[in-house]
């Protein structure tokens, strides 16, 4: 304490002042030691006051403005008078810097997924590991009705649970309008309190608390009501009839549970009273509420006791496994989670860590260059370094000099990279199908204060090397003529090294992405694909469906139509499965999908063994099986054809038969292994979806005709199609964006350690102009002069290569673990990556060798 | 009133120190202002009033003998100077020229 006294205080004061204390404290001291001691702080912080504090001897009547003035000066001339240096200097940094700052953007927008909850530390989705005999294991976001209720009631960590039930796209009837609405959920009446969806009307606890009730987006209280005020209106939803008790604002883009449409679980469950209670089956996602401290671990423990106690079967806990995963880690970690419905633009998470080093790398890419090139042009500089220190400039002045450039020169790029990021972002958005804004970086302050620091930042680190290298010429060497002391620079090369490395890791990486996603795109995954349109199937259409694919089959367009009960692309739903077998009958669970008996047909799926359904026999309603060969596998029969299997509820003695057996084709995504399968006809239970084949050739007249045909018979909902490719899409999307953005990435890398191999080049080309002037007039040929020039160059591609390679390798394996059907990297996707940046670094400086190779040799050594 | 004014405070500290003539330092100031005029007065605000009052000339300061006591810090000793007196004395005349002028009447409402 005295010492800091010691230290604010005038010196010419100091003395007494402190004798003055000390004799206060002393005379303190002796009445009370404690309240002495705070009141003698307490006195000397009231000397920190003007008249007592010193003057601080460096802002004693010095001026640098002058000076700064004169630096300013400088550095501007010095920008203009190198034209093409400063822009390759600067714009190889803006760029480094908007690609930063969109991946920056793109981050923050995944990272705000579910961010708007208050309780999200709390929240956990409940979720369940399968392990049903004869299947593959999986990950499973639903979980059973009754899961909720009872293990809120027995696990004291749980202070409230919600349970959330998509219904999907449903059809409301309002006065004699029919609205088709999107998303049209059900959740507990405490769902508004657990999550913080906005209400616009009605109370949090109370809007569906009552069955019938729903609660309307503004979107959709427009379109049904034309406005907002809607409470206490009502509308016909499957017969019954909804009063509308809250108006909530729509749903934020970040949010992975999406509705229009919320409504009382009540209105589901009033006629099913064992629904609290109801185990089986898993159809819906629920979250819970934890307490502060809950340990994941011990309640953990409990699962097993907990569902054996619900569920009467020995294996429960062989097949059953629940875990807890954090609202935090939902939309980002969540790949591995299947039957995952309810996750609105869900994101693999491990791609975020993967564009954030790209982005590092990229920053360290376009500094580098700025180090490089900076250092480079000291020759340029050296001159004004030799006259300043001359006339009495010290080191540290002209290291600061240098610095205040370098942080210029990163301001001025960063003024660029905010422009072009407005310029770039729309076109970026659309390519990557996000709705990213530079308002989210320039709209909040601290961010700003980052950005600003870093570049200033950026200015020094990318400064301190060529600034310490300016600032120690000997002006003496330096004004005798700076050539004689240019020196090869190893730092330098290493530079080079180093930038060219990332770079073409980034190259080799591009190339294996694109060529697993062109995989995926071009993989034979054992069924037709292309031109197959999926037309939703509504009450209506279901009720029709016979006539109107029999009218679609009419259309010459239409190559053939049939229909299914769930969507290819997706794992299947898993049913209980019987087969007989020596010792008895077998219970196993693999995927099972419905379908109407052309589907193998019109989806061209090739048969191994055995027939396909047949109208022709009645037992092929219900009675027949076509399983695929990994099913075949599992199930271990010789021969399966003829063998008595059938559904989990079907009775031991009236099973029915194996028809077919299918090869294996890839109907859920091919970051998955085929799981097994087992298809069935039931006239009776209607599809939910039909695939419409059409003519390649003529689509427009394709869907012109199906949307005709569909209009006469239905009449009731507005079509809704996707074509199955575009389904395909969606399932690789986060594939592709992370394709896109590496491929970007790699691109601009590349250019911009172009940028600085152009510049690097030019010096020191420039450098060697006699010695190419003496080897010319010796008898050198232009082609001998080419290669002697490149030749250091292309010891500095060859050797990023060897760095860069193995660690790419290491990535990229890493990468491809997380498909199940993947591309062999070959060696020479490196070799040609290689080949590319070499060829790409050597046609930049070919510019300069071919320039100095042809130079008449008179023009570079006249003045010798 | 000429450029170097005497404010009130200033006023009661150049008093103090001349009355405490030979013994006038930084604690004993503060104590007898203290005690004279019932307000308790800080380090910092007393040293910035003599640091002030030293550069307008009003007084004018030595050190003194180290002592065993205060740390072995020597005490500063104030002192008024002529120029300091003559300030002092134009404020008491300032003030008396006022009282003299009061009507008798004024304060008897």
């Amino acid at each position: 304490m005295i010492r800091f006294f010691r230290w604010f205080c005038d010196p010419d004061i100091v003395e007494d002042l402190e004798g003055d204390l000390t004799e206060l404290y002393e005379e303190r001291a002796r009445k009370n030691i404690a309240l002495a001691k705070t009141l003698f702080i307490r006195d000397l912080l009231l000397l920190f006051r003007p008249g007592v504090i010193r003057n601080f001897k460096g802002l004693k009547n010095l001026n640098y403005y002058p000076m700064f003035r004169n630096y300013w000066i400088s550095a501007w001339r010095n920008l203009m008078k190198y034209k093409s240096f400063s822009v390759i200097n600067i714009f190889s940094l803006t760029i480094g810097m908007v690609a930063c700052m969109v991946i920056f953007l793109f981050v923050k927008d995944e990272r705000s997924f579910d961010a708007f909850h208050e309780k999200r530390d709390k929240i956990y989705r409940l979720c369940e590991v399968q392990s049903f005999p004869g299947t593959n294991t999986q990950n499973v976001a639903l979980s059973m009705p009754g899961m909720g209720p009872t293990m809120a009631a027995e696990f004291p960590e749980i202070e409230a649970f919600t349970r959330f039930w998509g219904f999907g796209e449903q059809l409301l009837e309002l006065d004699d309008k029919k609205i088709t609405i999107d998303q049209v959920v059900a959740a507990d009446t405490n769902f508004f309190e657990i999550f913080d969806y906005q209400l616009l009307l009605g109370e949090k606890g109370e809007v569906i608390d009552q069955p019938l009730n729903a609660v309307l987006s503004e979107e959709v209280a427009m379109k049904l009501f034309n406005k907002i005020e809607a409470v206490n209106e009502t509308f016909i939803l499957d017969g019954q009839q909804y009063i509308i008790t809250g108006i909530m604002e729509n749903v934020p883009e970040n949010s992975h549970l999406q509705f229009d449409i919320m409504l009382s679980i009540g209105s589901a469950t009033s006629s099913r009273p064992n629904f609290d209670s109801q185990f089986g089956s898993n159809f819906l996602n629920t979250y819970f509420v934890l307490n502060e401290g809950a340990d994941l671990n011990s309640m953990s423990e409990r699962y097993p006791e907990y569902l054996a106690s619900k569920m009467d079967r020995d294996d429960i806990n062989d097949i059953y496994k629940l875990f807890l995963q954090p609202l935090k880690e939902v939309h980002l970690a969540s790949t591995d989670i299947e039957h995952d419905y309810n996750n609105y633009r869900k994101f693999n998470g491990t791609y975020i860590g993967v564009f954030i080093l790209v982005g590092i790398f990229i920053l360290i890419i376009a500094s580098l260059n700025f180090m490089n090139l900076t250092t480079a042009r000291a020759g340029n500089r050296a001159k004004e370094v030799g006259v300043r220190k001359t006339i009495g400039a010290v080191k540290g002045q002209l290291f600061n000099q240098f610095i205040l450039e370098s942080i210029l020169l990163a301001g001025l790029a960063l003024i660029f990279a905010i422009a072009l990021g407005f310029i770039a972002l729309p076109f970026l958005n659309s390519l990557i199908d996000r709705q990213l804004g530079m308002m989210n970086i320039l709209g909040d302050p601290t961010i700003i204060g980052l950005i600003v620091g870093l570049t200033i930042a950026l200015g020094i680190l990318a400064g301190i090397y060529p600034s310490l290298y300016l600032s120690s010429f000997k002006p003496v060497v330096v004004l005798k003529g700076f050539r004689s002391f240019e020196k090869k620079s190893i730092f330098r090369s290493s530079l080079v090294v180093v930038q060219f490395s990332l770079a073409l890791a980034m190259i080799i990486s591009t190339l294996v992405v694109l060529q697993q996603l062109t995989y995926m795109k071009n993989k034979d995954v054992g069924f037709n694909k292309d031109h197959i349109l999926l037309l939703d199937m509504n009450q209506q259409a279901q009720e029709k469906y016979d006539e109107l694919k029999q009218a679609l089959l009419n259309e010459s367009n239409v190559l053939g139509v049939t229909g299914s009960g769930q969507r290819l692309g997706n794992n299947f739903h898993q049913w209980g499965f019987k087969a007989r077998v020596d010792t008895g009958v077998v219970n196993l669970t693999p995927s099972n999908v419905h379908v109407d008996p052309d589907y193998l047909d019109v989806y061209g799926i090739k048969l191994v063994a055995g027939r396909t359904f047949s109208q022709e026999y009645t037992t092929d309603d219900g009675l027949a099986f076509i399983i695929n060969e990994a099913f075949a596998k599992e199930l271990g029969y010789d021969n399966p054809i003829g063998q008595k299997v059938g559904h989990g509820w079907y009775p031991n003695d009236s099973l029915g038969t194996i028809i077919g057996v299918t090869e294996d084709f890839n109907f859920n995504s091919l970051h998955y292994k085929v799981n097994t399968l087992s298809m069935v006809y039931h006239s009776e239970w209607g599809f939910s979806e039909m695939s419409v084949k059409i003519n390649g050739e003529n689509i427009p007249q394709a869907l012109k005709d199906i949307e005709r045909v569909y209009a006469e018979f239905v009449t009731d909902y507005p079509i809704s199609y996707q074509f199955l490719d575009e389904h395909f899409e969606e399932l690789y999307k986060s594939d592709e964006q992370m394709g896109s953005v590496i491929t970007i990435i790699a691109g601009l890398s590349i250019f911009i350690g172009c940028m600085g191999l152009f510049g690097l080049a030019s010096i020191s080309i420039q450098r060697r102009i006699k010695e190419v002037g003496i080897r010319k007039v010796m008898g050198a040929s232009t082609r001998e002069l080419m290669v002697i020039l490149s030749k250091n160059f292309a010891i500095m591609i060859l050797l990023s290569f060897v760095v860069a390679s193995p660690l790419t390798f290491l990535f990229l394996s890493g990468w491809l673990e997380n498909f199940a059907f993947r591309v062999a990297m070959n060696p020479l996707i490196f070799l040609v990556g290689g080949v590319l940046a070499m060829i790409i670094a050597l046609a930049t400086i070919s510019f300069h060798v071919i320039r100095a190779a042809n130079a008449n040799p008179v023009k570079s050594l006249q003045y010798e | 009133m000429s450029k170097h004014s005497v404010g009130e405070f200033e006023e009661i500290v150049m008093l103090t120190v001349a009355v405490l003539y030979k013994d006038a330092y930084g604690v004993a100031i503060k104590k007898d202002i203290e005690k004279r005029s019932k307000r308790s007065v800080s380090l910092g605000a007393m040293r910035t009033a003599l640091k002030r009052l030293e550069k307008k000339g009003f007084l004018e300061s030595e050190f003194g003998e180290v002592t065993a006591v205060r740390g072995g810090k020597r005490k500063r000793y104030y002192k008024v100077t002529p120029y300091g007196k003559k300030a002092l004395e134009q404020v008491m005349e300032t003030r008396k020229r006022l009282w003299d002028a009061i009507p008798e009447l004024a304060f008897d409402i």
